[in-house]
């Protein structure tokens, strides 16, 4: 405990510390915890940390950090979507029909994006416009993509997809290409985030849609915009996802939406709106894929592994909680 | 925000129920019987009952992702209890419901003691309550419970499915106590303006304590009647549950951002949810292309109030 | 106070867990298992009563036209598409059948049952079903049996007096014969290997693993379990548990068992873009059209399935036998078009055959 009157005399290190601290506090939280998993584990295992296994955990769940980035905006912006699952799978289908088709590669790619694009342009016209609450019209889009998605596929496989469409098999400097979006897209949008314009915008409605709306700006068309950015994330996801393996299943990833709300909540983004950050969502969403290989690494029987995986989350917003009082 | 912005949810969901009846009676013969009726008021049982206190929470401004989890902990550990300790199964059954309400009230103490957000907590229980369930039960089914067990979930009372009693009256105590009491009031107040209830004097930790720990407690009674009527125990009953019960609340009016919302509402949107389901089943519409039409009716019944309503506020 | 409550939550939990915890999992079941002989003679199946359900004033429509639904454990998967397909051309076959399928979009049993119910209310003649939970689905079958609705169940049975008849692909210890057989010759006696499972609660998978690890007990007794890992019936997940299987055993591993058409294959591709075909020998159960790159790329040598389309079309058959009272209890065997007699056993189940292997030289020939 620091007493107040301490505060002053503090060195500059440690005040800049604190202020760092302050700031992206939940991001370290996650931060040591991976730190600390990662340790353990490797104590345990040392191949944990095998090249092979790293890879194995950061591009076979970079995916969900994707999609995680353009969420962790949905609920900065103080609002919620619970699709998204059903997104990905929806737009992974359409990306690999296009591909079965002979249509080319680059069009196979980018139809996921314009379409994720304008399916949330419009939900977002109803959450914006109409003023229908994001988790209402969210909770009604997951029943009617995921049921028109089994309506028009009957779940079949899509098989003998072409070897060029494998964008995530892609390997540049021996690392695979899911690596290179997450990270890229993650700076990105932090740094977009921070010293855009709309990024501020984003912030201020979230944490206050009286006074934005007072300061001028426009609220309706930005949220709109930030389901439109979602979308677009989401189709990124969509082919990274789609893209991974020979196959794809043409079903909606189970629990999908339910991974990607996760890492983004856990990653700091305050449900209330207003505050969080991108960079907390993907460390997040590498945690939880970290824990998943660690459970199997340390013979934790795999019976535990959602019990697990619910403490560390609600250790993690604990810890974060008990920062903030400490802090205040 | 006044009685009659109220009623007019519930209006255009009777209307719109009332439609559903008439159009889905045309297209089977089979849908409005006695029969069909009260075998969908025994479907309906479990997701109903759980919509009651989620309406409370809804109506705080809180959320309770955890139901489903709780629902399937408590049906895991009435089996553990009866097979695995040798307790005697009345006492397993109210442990069980029991259990439940305590995973409840440990969703309250991390929401009110750590100041964690509703959703982010019971995210969290979700995950952990479903794990605990996983993990006792090794994912291994108990089975073979005595036939007087079953009257709870298959048995009849007074012509009415058994589990429709406790319904019906649940529903009544929870519309009492919502419309007609302090608690029920401060519940409002709480959804409406949190900050202001806690400085009025109202004792929000308290109640929200209360709210939690009763949803939980009704998650495991639906959980014993929901084993009684399927007569096993799976570590996977009631996944998805949650997605249910809150469009069901939703669908009734409630505002997701608290301070609006009435039993009577949700009911008329778990009625018309069953309704829509039985009857587009009977007139031959797959199952995938249900949910689809439950999707459209969540959005346009929330649209057509908005519109009516005019002043948005949703 | 609350410290008391939350305390005994955590003593009941534990207590619950402790009475639960048995020895070393594997993801197989508790009941009984029963392992063939290592050389492959077929066991003396003992003769058993007919121990099926009957309906009760079920109308003569023998030769009528009659209304079928199929509920299958989910819709929307490759597997049980092919099923309905097989039920499809059946009914097409016999022409008297106007046979529908509807069921659940995630394999669970709460919404199996509503589907179910609302069949019996429709007022069909029969029923067609593959149950998320043996015991769970009885209670509503009863129902439909007491309608004088005749069920037949496929695929994943219930309890026996719940439904008339069961056609079973291929027998539990059939299976786990062939599975294991197949690991030992291609991995070695001595090989260690790891399962790839869907979840620990399909009853299906988890009887399949318990009569593994029976015969590898009775038959290969040098194989070494290492461990089973669950995937859900999802690709991506699959195919990152078995990455990390791979990533955790190093050279250890030498072969992974696949328990779902889902799993095999993730499982394959795993082994192939980690580099370790030849190394890791994966076999499973699976469909062949999923399995047809890794087959060519002699990275997979076999595939154990029965075919599900024709699964669906006995399934179909036998139902149609049923209403025309062609198939009574204490029969010893019943027509199914094209597949020819088939084989009643355990009482009331109807055997469609042994579980076929599936290798280079003929997965070509097969298209589903």
């Amino acid at each position: 405990m620091t007493s107040p009157l301490a505060t002053p005399r503090l060195t500059a290190p440690v005040r800049r510390l604190a202020t760092t601290l302050e700031a992206n506090g939940q991001e370290l939280v996650v931060f040591a915890v991976i730190v600390v998993l990662f340790a353990v584990v490797a104590m345990i295992n040392p191949r944990f940390l095998s090249d092979t296994n790293l890879t194995t955990i950061f591009s076979g769940n970079a995916y969900v950090a994707v999609a995680a980035i353009g969420m962790t905006l949905v609920i900065i912006s103080g609002n919620i979507d619970v699709s998204v699952g059903s997104l990905i799978g929806v737009l992974a289908t359409i990306s690999g029909t296009l591909a079965v088709n002979g249509y080319p590669i680059i069009i196979c790619w980018l139809a996921p994006l314009v379409v994720g694009i304008a399916i949330n342009a419009f939900v977002g016209v109803l959450v914006a416009y109409v003023r229908i609450p994001s988790i209402v019209v969210t909770l009604g889009m997951l029943s009617v993509l995921k049921g028109g998605l089994i309506s028009a596929t009957a779940g079949a496989w899509i098989n003998d997809l072409p070897p060029d469409f494998m964008l995530a098999q892609f390997r540049l400097f021996g690392i695979p290409s899911p690596i290179y979006f997450m990270v890229a897209l993650t700076i990105l949008a932090a740094l977009w985030m921070r010293h855009s314009g709309f990024g501020r915008t984003i912030y201020a409605i979230g944490g206050n849609p009286d006074a934005a709306r007072v300061a001028g700006i426009r609220i309706e068309r930005s949220i709109v915009g930030v389901f439109m950015i979602h979308g677009f994330f989401a189709g990124i996801a969509a082919v990274l996802f789609a893209t991974q393996l020979q196959v794809i299943q043409s079903t909606v990833p189970p629990n999908l939406e339910l991974t990607v709300i996760t890492a983004s909540v856990v990653g700091g983004v305050s449900i209330l709106g207003g505050t969080g950050t991108v960079i907390g969502s993907t460390l997040a969403a590498i945690l939880f894929a970290a824990i998943g290989s660690a459970l199997i690494f340390t013979n934790v029987s795999a019976y535990w592994l959602r019990a697990v995986q619910g403490l560390l989350i609600l250790a993690t917003v604990l810890a974060d909680m008990a920062r903030r009082r400490r802090l205040r | 925000m006044t009685l009659r912005s109220f009623l007019r949810h519930e209006t255009i969901l009777l209307i719109l129920l009332v439609i559903a009846l008439i159009i889905l009676a045309q297209q089977s013969d089979k849908f409005f019987t006695t029969d069909n009726l009260l075998n969908q008021g025994r479907l309906m049982a479990e997701v109903g009952l759980l919509a009651l206190p989620m309406t409370f929470v809804i109506v705080t401004g809180g959320i309770d992702l955890s139901v489903g989890s709780i629902f399937g902990l408590s049906a895991i550990l009435l089996g553990v209890f009866w097979h695995g300790l040798g307790i005697p199964l009345p006492v397993a059954m109210v442990l069980a419901v029991l259990v439940g309400g305590v995973a409840g009230l440990g969703n309250g103490l991390i929401m009110t003691r750590f100041n964690v957000p509703p959703l982010i907590a019971t995210l969290a229980t979700l995950a952990l309550y479903r794990g605990l369930a996983e993990g006792i039960s090794q994912a291994r089914s108990v089975r073979g419970y005595p036939e007087w067990f079953f009257v709870l979930g298959q048995g009849e009372v007074l012509g009415l499915p058994t589990q429709l009693w406790f319904l019906f009256g649940l529903a009544i105590a929870a519309a009492a106590v919502l419309g007609l009491t302090t608690f029920g009031r401060t519940t409002y107040a709480i959804g409406a303006n949190e900050v202001a209830a806690r400085f009025s004097g109202l004792n929000v930790a308290r109640t929200k304590l209360i709210i939690y720990a009763t949803s939980g407690l009704i998650a495991g009674l639906a959980a014993v009647i929901f084993v009684s009527r399927v007569s096993t125990t799976r570590s996977d009953m009631g996944t998805g549950l949650e997605l249910d019960v809150i469009t069901a609340v939703v669908l009734g009016g409630t505002s997701i951002f608290g301070g609006k919302g009435t039993i009577i509402g949700t009911i008329l949107g778990l009625v018309l949810m069953q309704v829509m389901k039985s009857g587009l089943a009977l007139a031959g519409v797959k199952g995938d292309g249900t949910i689809v039409v439950i999707g459209v009716v969540l959005i346009a019944a929330i649209l057509l109030g908005n519109l009516l309503s005019r002043n948005g506020d949703g | 106070m609350y410290k008391t409550m939350i305390l005994a939550l955590g003593l009941a939990v534990g207590s619950g867990g402790v009475a639960m915890a048995q020895s070393a999992w594997t993801g197989g079941d508790e009941l009984p298992t029963n392992p063939l002989a290592c050389d492959g003679a077929a066991g003396a199946a003992a003769a058993v009563p007919y121990d099926g359900g009957q309906p009760t004033g079920a109308p003569d429509m023998k030769g009528q036209k009659i209304t079928v639904v199929d509920v299958p454990k989910l819709i929307g998967i490759g597997y049980f598409n092919a099923t309905s397909k097989g039920i499809a051309d059946a009914a097409a076959e016999l022409g008297s059948v106007d046979a529908k399928t509807d069921g659940p979009t995630k394999a669970n049993i709460d919404e199996q049952i509503t589907f179910l119910d609302n069949s019996i209310t429709s007022g069909v003649n029969g029923i067609l079903f593959a149950a998320n939970d043996p015991v769970a689905i009885a209670p509503v079958l009863k129902k439909a049996l007491s309608k004088g609705i005749h069920v037949v169940g496929y695929d994943a049975n219930s309890t026996p007096d719940a439904r008339e008849w069961f056609v079973n692909q291929a027998e539990f210890n059939g299976i786990a014969k062939s599975m294991v057989d197949n690991m030992a010759k291609e991995a070695g006696e001595e090989a260690s290997f790891a399962i790839v499972t869907s979840t620990f609660t399909t009853p299906n998978q988890a009887r399949w693993i318990a009569e593994m690890a029976a015969y590898q007990a009775k038959c290969h007794p040098k194989m070494k379990w290492l461990e089973t890992v669950e995937a859900q019936e999802d690709n991506v997940l699959s195919f990152n548990q078995a990455s990390t299987l791979i990533n955790k055993y190093g050279d250890e591993l030498k072969g992974i068992f696949g328990m779902t058409s889902v799993a095999t294959p993730a499982s394959a591709e795993a082994v192939t873009q980690g580099g370790k075909c030849g190394q890791i020998a994966v076999v499973g159960l699976a469909t062949p059209n999923a399995m047809k790159p890794y087959v060519a790329k002699d990275c997979v040598k076999s595939v154990v399935l029965w075919n599900p389309v024709d699964l669906g079309y006995a399934a179909m058959y036998v139902l149609r036998a049923a209403v025309d009272g062609d198939l009574k209890p204490g029969a010893t065997s019943v027509k199914a078009g094209k597949l020819g007699d088939l084989q009643v056993i355990n009482g009331s189940e109807i055997l469609l055959g042994q579980p076929f292997t599936f290798t280079k030289d003929n997965i070509n020939d097969f298209d589903f």
